[in-house]
């Protein structure tokens, strides 16, 4: 995966090159580009902690001043709209609104996105008032704390990726990067979703499950495992 | 873990003795008078939020305090004095319409609440044509559950008052002069036909004897620009119905005209619930339109505004305190900031806020 990546990134910077050409090397190399980017590789992503730029200069070490100096060179990635420099933002948060999203309806999601933080923390503080004096102080109020550990519990550690060997579709199990595994957890999340947050937070309910089905058929077809060439 | 901060008064303070000094707490309202008095008068987030904390806390709020000022000094020989509450959207009119009504019932006055005038005018299923005027319209459904209302709120009343005059209903039913008020109520929520003509004799017994000096009436109307806009009803022949052939609206702004004496009136006007007005619009002005201008004219009018620095401080403490706010960059001082900021101290765009942080 290291070298693919760095195979990509170099691929990236030959911008004057023919899209056939560049079609072709990536082939050989077993990826094909799936996104494009209009950037070239001297433009740096924003930073956009406020943090980063309140540090006064005497703070700094060395490399932090090169990367200062760096920053005032004018070729910065435009920032997209929706990371802020908020206090409450969150990255996994903006991501699953994105997933959510249908037809570009941004309003849309976000608007159920909030309400299902809503709806998850006015449950638990119904059981917090119903509960008594023990398990009070075990029960998680805090929307986001749930929504972060119940996509923890639902990440498969190791994948199905169907593979087509001498014409037919074998189930090969596969370990995941991290990013895949982020992916298919809030994939399968989006139906229905404080009840299943709450569930998957207490390790229940049918998302975890679906881990769990997914577990299992990896173990079944631990002898296809040979199949896999990378 | 729920602390009384400094932000809550003792409950033992009574609803008259709130002052200048007491702006910005928050005082509780027990549930029994949450059943009783607001069985159908709060907004729906303030409803959820009660049943989240557990218990019910209002903001003391200068508007309601200058209300509740000019309610103490009210002279009973005169006739009703109109008050309006106005103000940008989620600015508080309502709740602070429901303190003052609080206040009323504390003071054992006979509370008249349209929780919202706007219910009326638009999405009724079911329109019969008038059994008393046959020009008009009935809204059954509406005007039975609003009997019911009436009634959880001002039992003790209803067995005090008696009517003045003999009301026939069909051929086997009438009320006698003399009988108490609850027998017309009762006959109007079994008998749903007559319910809207139920209610207009209620509002006719009430505002013809609360000049006697029996008891005193606070009539409370939220979203009084209903009243006189326009309305998305429509008869079979697809043409529209005018607010007037409403029979229950018409008997509204006879409750509203101020020629009886021996108690107040209290009105809020609001775009929330309104057809066919602009999204900007809040004044009074452009919210009744020249037809509800001249006939509520004159009025003393009160401006409710965002909160200020101090309110605004008050309200974070008492979501702290409850345990709302559960992220953990809120309780900071950037995080105050910021919320400061995205809701501009309006009390309705912080508590949606608030609800997801």
């Amino acid at each position: 995966p290291a070298l693919a990546a760095a195979a990509v990134k170099a691929a990236r910077g030959w911008s004057g090159l023919l899209l056939g050409v560049r079609s072709v090397v990536l082939q050989l190399l077993g990826l094909t580009q799936v996104r494009w980017s209009r950037y070239g590789p001297e433009y740096q992503d924003p930073q956009i902690d406020k943090a980063y730029y309140r540090k006064p200069s005497a703070e700094l070490n060395e490399e932090e001043k090169y990367e200062r100096e760096l920053r005032k060179t004018p070729v910065i990635k435009a920032a997209p709209a929706t990371k802020t420099s908020s206090v409450f933002e969150d990255p996994v948060i903006s991501k699953f609104t994105n997933m959510m999203m249908k037809g570009g309806n941004k309003i849309l999601a976000r608007s159920l996105m909030t309400q299902t933080l809503e709806t998850v923390k006015r449950k638990q503080f119904e059981k917090y008032h119903a509960a008594s004096a023990e398990e009070q102080a075990t029960t998680e109020c805090n929307p986001y704390t749930i929504f972060q550990q119940a996509l923890k519990n639902c990440e498969p550690v190791i994948g199905l990726v169907p593979m087509l060997k001498g014409g037919h579709f074998y189930q090969v199990p596969v370990p995941l990067a991290d990013q895949r595994r982020h992916f298919l957890a809030m994939k399968w999340m989006i139906t229905k979703l404080s009840r299943e947050l709450l569930e998957a937070f207490h390790k229940r309910g049918p998302v975890v499950n679906r881990k769990h089905d997914t577990h299992k058929t990896a173990e079944a077809n631990r002898a296809r495992a040979h199949y896999r060439w990378w | 873990i729920m602390l009384k901060g400094m932000t809550r008064l003792i409950s033992s303070v009574h609803k008259a003795k709130h002052g200048e000094q007491h702006e910005g707490q928050h005082y509780n309202i027990s549930f029994q008078d949450l059943k009783t008095v607001f069985s159908h008068g709060l907004p729906p987030r303030f409803v959820m939020q009660v049943k989240t904390f557990n218990e019910a806390c209002l903001m003391v709020r200068r508007p309601a305090l200058e209300l509740l000022h000019y309610l103490k000094n009210t002279n009973f020989a005169h006739p009703a004095v109109r008050y309006v509450f106005y103000g940008e959207k989620g600015t508080g009119k309502t709740l602070s319409l429901c303190h003052s009504i609080h206040f009323c019932a504390k003071q054992d006055w006979l509370i008249l609440h349209i929780p919202d005038a706007h219910l009326w005018v638009k999405n009724c299923r079911d329109l019969l044509q008038s059994t008393y005027n046959k020009q008009r319209f009935d809204q059954p459904l509406e005007a039975s559950t609003w009997l019911k209302n009436f009634k959880t709120a001002n039992e003790h009343f209803l067995s005090q008052i008696k009517v003045q005059e003999k009301y026939v209903w069909n051929k086997r039913e009438s009320t006698e002069k003399g009988s108490p008020l609850g027998e017309v109520v009762e006959q109007g929520i079994m008998r749903v036909r007559n319910a809207t003509d139920a209610v207009g004799i209620v509002l006719k017994e009430l505002k013809r004897q609360s000049s006697s000096g029996i008891f005193r009436l606070l009539v409370a109307v939220d979203g009084v620009n209903a009243l006189w806009g326009r309305t998305t009803l429509k008869r079979e022949d697809k043409s529209p119905i005018a607010p007037e052939e409403l029979a229950f609206i018409y008997n509204l702004r006879k409750m509203v005209k101020n020629d009886w004496q021996g108690g107040a009136i209290v009105l809020t006007v609001s775009q929330t619930g309104s057809l066919f007005k602009p999204r900007k619009a809040y004044l009074p002005q452009e919210l009744l339109g020249k037809e509800g201008f001249d006939a509520l004219d004159p009025f003393i009018p009160i401006l409710v505004s965002n909160y200020n620095p101090k309110e605004f401080e008050s309200c974070i403490h008492y979501y702290l305190e409850n345990n709302w706010l559960q992220h953990e960059k809120a309780h900071t001082e950037e995080g105050k900031k910021e919320l400061l900021f995205l809701s501009n101290r309006n009390p309705g765009q912080l508590e949606r806020l608030c609800a997801y942080l």
